[in-house]
């Protein structure tokens, strides 16, 4: 899967950094939903992450982030963006929200 | 009720080799000490496509980072477990996945035995089941058990929140109502290394009884080796 966003562009908010993990969350998610005995929990995972993420941003959402997170946070959509397997595809919904989480200073 | 050795089947004599590998050891020391963003750190690698150290060290700048604010030994664990991952990640899919597995165990087994462990080393065990007067026994043995009079417990261990099955859900459970018909108490507890809320969402639509079986989070693992 190739990132949906112009390359080499670093976001500068909790904003940008926040559009860009929902973007790879949803490709992982649409890679996922290939494993169809998961289908449901893809949905819900995917769900449920995406409004913790919507949550953050709606608090800290025009807050500045320093260069060095809004690289970790391309990188980390770049890496998700490497998954070719649907069945890791399904773990990565639950990892790339908590790292991207955590690169902002948040708990998952 | 009683606990008793598994007999090894074939599948449990393969990934006995994986078990006692060094690298699981030394990874469940590792993480038994880290701090949650270090365990966060070897749930990526361990389940991402990259084997670059750099690539991972720029995606946790607060724990690799020139202006971290972790003190210099946290660096260093944040270093070695970087090092054991990777090496978990360059084993090959296949072999990968059951390392993560043998790791998630490890690392609790650890925690439990900071918890209730005793010289002669039998309050906590690995691969046993629990057998109950009248019941026929389960076929898979509890990936760990707490032996001790008082806290007993049977251990399901699990990488990720999608391990959660009726099947897992249902075995926990009928332990715990046998060793209550016993008037015996066995805690049944779930650790799974995913976040609470990945696993909150499996819980959600799962059928099979889960209300007294305790889970335990990567958020929340430290509880395992509190004093009680």
């Amino acid at each position: 899967m190739e990132p949906d966003r112009a390359p080499g562009v670093i976001p500068a908010t909790v904003s940008a950094a926040i559009a860009i993990t929902v973007d790879a969350l949803e490709s992982l998610a649409a890679l996922g939903e290939d494993v169809d005995d998961e289908w449901q929990y893809v949905q819900d995972l995917t769900a449920a992450w995406r409004d913790r993420l919507t949550a953050l941003e709606v608090i800290r959402g025009d807050d500045g982030i320093e260069p060095t997170i809004g690289a970790a946070i391309v990188l980390l959509a770049d890496e998700a963006a490497r998954i070719t397997d649907p069945h890791r595809a399904i773990d990565w919904l639950s990892t790339l929200p908590q790292v991207a989480l955590a690169s902002l200073g948040e708990r998952p | 009720m009683r606990f008793q050795d598994a007999a090894p089947d074939a599948r449990a004599v393969v990934y006995a080799g994986i078990q006692s590998d060094p690298l699981v050891a030394r990874a469940a020391e590792l993480l038994a000490d880290a701090t949650f963003e270090q365990r966060l750190l070897a749930r990526a690698v361990m389940n991402g496509e990259s084997t670059d150290a750099g690539t991972w060290r720029a995606i946790f700048p607060s724990l690799f980072g020139e202006r971290t604010a972790s003190p210099p030994a946290v660096r260093d664990g944040s270093d070695e477990i970087l090092d054991v991952s990777l090496a978990v990640a360059e084993r090959g899919e296949q072999a990968r996945s059951q390392f993560r597995g043998a790791i998630v165990e490890s690392l609790t087994e650890l925690l439990l035995r900071r918890r209730h462990g005793h010289a002669d080393g039998r309050s906590v065990r690995r691969e046993r089941r629990v057998l109950f007067d009248g019941v026929r026994g389960e076929i898979h043995p509890y990936d760990v058990t707490v032996e001790v009079p008082g806290a007993l417990a049977a251990v399901d261990c699990k990488w990720g929140a999608r391990g959660i099955s009726a099947d897992v859900l249902h075995q926990l459970e009928d332990a715990r109502a046998h060793a209550a018909d016993e008037d015996e108490r066995l805690s049944v507890v779930l650790v799974v290394f995913d976040a609470a809320r990945s696993c909150a969402v499996r819980l959600d639509r799962a059928t099979a009884p889960h209300e007294h079986t305790r889970l335990v989070t990567l958020e929340s693992l430290d509880e395992l080796g509190a004093s009680r």
